[in-house]
């Protein structure tokens, strides 16, 4: 066997894997539609952090363009709140403020807007930033 | 022609070492990966001379011999008054990282003299590797664990391909040894060179060369697995227990069938397509799929991840497409042409990526992780030099000839390096 000929089979078996993996992805990607970050962090936070998750009752979160959900990290309640933009992130603050300085159980990561009901501890607070998409 | 080529090489490693010095005096090294673990056990190893519990450290699973290296450095430069402790393993990982570089370069030459092109591009493409650009700025044993079996398999590329001493077996041996004293990764590579040169001897009828490098490895890691049987319950032990019930069930078909795989060319970052093997590794061994390089640590309160941040991992994740099918091909190339000759010099490298390949997937699979922390592009650093040696043998192998396709060679191995440059210096 020369070594062009083996290269070129190479080439071949080699396109061959990455077409069938390009194939699986694109099926996949006809045959679905890209989830929601929300219903991506409700994924998450249910079959990866196996918390129990509902629908937030609160009026501010209500208003989030991206939704919101609620749930209990180690013992600490917390509605999660979605926003598209900067602009909505610092809206969802002010409403939440409005009634009074929430302090550190507002927490804001990236487009999420997160209100505890105690101040949250570290490991309550990353169990939501790895969530967070 | 020489002096070109040496001066492309000599520019190639000059250039090298300078960005990993630089890499490792400016990435902070509580980003790498288990950097407080990893700084727990080195400290452990060093000032009170045994291995840590499974309360001091969370990488006690790992073997000694980086953390002695660097606890024993970073202890001097301490005394020195010489800056903070992990520097000097820092800078320990950044020099295996150029040496591996170096191997990588030798080991070209050794399976295939006088191609020199085959052996430039084959340096070029090791030191602009991502992922081993990030792993020798880590405090982290990843590298010298490549360097030391890479050396081991350098060596026994070169007794295959001439004549196997018994000296030459225990050096091999001995290297593959401290590898796997390094890293547990090293291990598969040290099974790769014993099948070759078990099914050499079997050709030659000469077993003694083995034997010897069997031995000059085994004397060096059955101490380390049989103090985990015995401390930990199992040679191969790990910092958690693997969950209960079927290997098969414990990882969703996604994990397997990479559904999200367009999205590692656009969005190559966490949480995206998270515990999906393929996207999730190709993403972080081109980029940076955790976030731990070269990007602000999590967003401030309100602010949004910098697009500039996911646009140059998007770029990093294109840029890579095309080694990455030149590397899988060349090993299916070289795994052919190996069989045809019967060359067992060049059955190493597609063998040794196999193992390391295969080892990977069966620890990725027994030990499922909800935030994905055991699919990390360093775990497989261990398959490099052997992908970097085949992207280059099928280049050569494949080039047409002429001046203007030198050049047009050239420009293209330039591009690849230049595009990744922003990402690859701190």
């Amino acid at each position: 066997m020369t070594e062009r000929r083996a290269a070129r089979i190479g080439v071949a078996c080699a396109l061959v894997v990455i077409l069938a993996q390009l194939v699986v992805a694109s099926a996949w990607s006809l045959g679905h539609e890209d989830p929601t970050e929300l219903a991506l962090t409700r994924q998450c936070l249910e079959r990866e952090k196996g918390l129990a998750v509902g629908s937030a009752d609160d009026s501010v979160a209500a208003s989030a363009s991206g939704g919101a959900l609620a749930t209990v990290v180690e013992g600490n309640a917390v509605t999660l709140s979605v926003a598209r933009s900067e602009a909505e992130v610092e809206r969802l603050r002010s409403a939440y403020s409005a009634s009074g300085d929430p302090g550190t159980r507002l927490d804001l990561h990236g487009r999420y807007v997160a209100l505890w009901h105690r101040e949250p501890s570290p490991t309550q607070r990353q169990v939501t930033y790895d969530c967070a998409y | 022609m020489s002096r070109r080529y040496w001066g492309a090489v000599a520019a190639v490693l000059v250039a090298e070492a300078a960005l990993l010095a630089w890499n490792a005096w400016h990435y902070d090294w509580l980003r790498g990966y288990d950097a407080f673990a990893n700084a727990q056990y080195a400290d452990v190893v060093s000032r009170e001379y045994r291995l840590p519990s499974e309360a001091e450290s969370g990488v006690w699973h790992t073997p000694p011999l980086w953390f002695a290296l660097a606890g024993a450095l970073g202890r001097l430069t301490t005394a020195l008054g010489l800056g903070h402790a992990q520097r000097p393993g820092q800078l320990l990982a950044a020099a295996a990282g150029l040496v591996t570089c170096i191997l990588v370069f030798l080991l070209a030459r050794a399976l295939f003299p006088e191609r020199r092109v085959l052996h430039v591009v084959a340096l070029v493409l090791v030191a602009a590797s991502p992922a081993l650009v990030r792993a020798s700025a880590m405090y982290h044993p990843e590298t010298l664990a490549v360097a030391l079996a890479t050396g081991g398999v350098l060596v026994a590329a070169r007794a295959l391909r001439t004549r196997w001493t018994l000296g030459s077996a225990v050096a091999a041996g001995a290297l593959l040894g401290l590898a796997c004293l390094t890293r547990a990764w090293a291990v598969p590579v040290l099974v790769a060179v014993l099948v070759v040169a078990g099914l050499h001897a079997w050709d030659t009828r000469r077993w003694s060369p083995v034997a010897a490098c069997a031995a000059g490895s085994l004397a060096l890691l059955v101490p380390w697995l049989a103090n985990q049987e015995l401390a930990h319950g199992s040679a191969l032990a790990f910092n958690r227990p693997p969950p209960s019930g079927s290997v098969l069930d414990r990882r969703p078909a996604s994990f397997y069938l990479g559904p999200r795989s367009l999205r590692a060319l656009e969005h190559p970052i966490t949480p995206l397509f998270r515990n999906e093997l393929v996207p999730h590794l190709y993403a972080d061994w081109w980029g940076d799929w955790a976030l731990t390089w070269d990007s602000p640590p999590p967003p401030a309160p309100a602010a949004l991840l910098p697009s500039g941040v996911v646009s140059e991992r998007a770029r990093q994740a294109v840029v890579g497409v095309v080694p990455t099918v030149l590397a899988l091909a060349g090993l299916i190339a070289l795994g052919l042409l190996a069989g045809a000759r019967r060359s067992p010099s060049l059955a190493l490298l597609p063998l040794s990526a196999a193992g390391v390949a295969t080892a990977y997937v069966a620890f990725a699979v027994r030990y499922p992780s909800p935030d994905g922390d055991t699919i990390k592009a360093t775990y497989l650093l261990m398959a490099l030099p052997a992908a970097a040696v085949a992207a280059a043998f099928l280049i050569d192998a494949l080039r047409p000839r002429g001046r203007s396709w030198a050049t047009a060679g050239v420009v293209a191995l330039g591009a690849l390096v230049a595009v990744q440059l922003p990402f690859l210096i701190l």
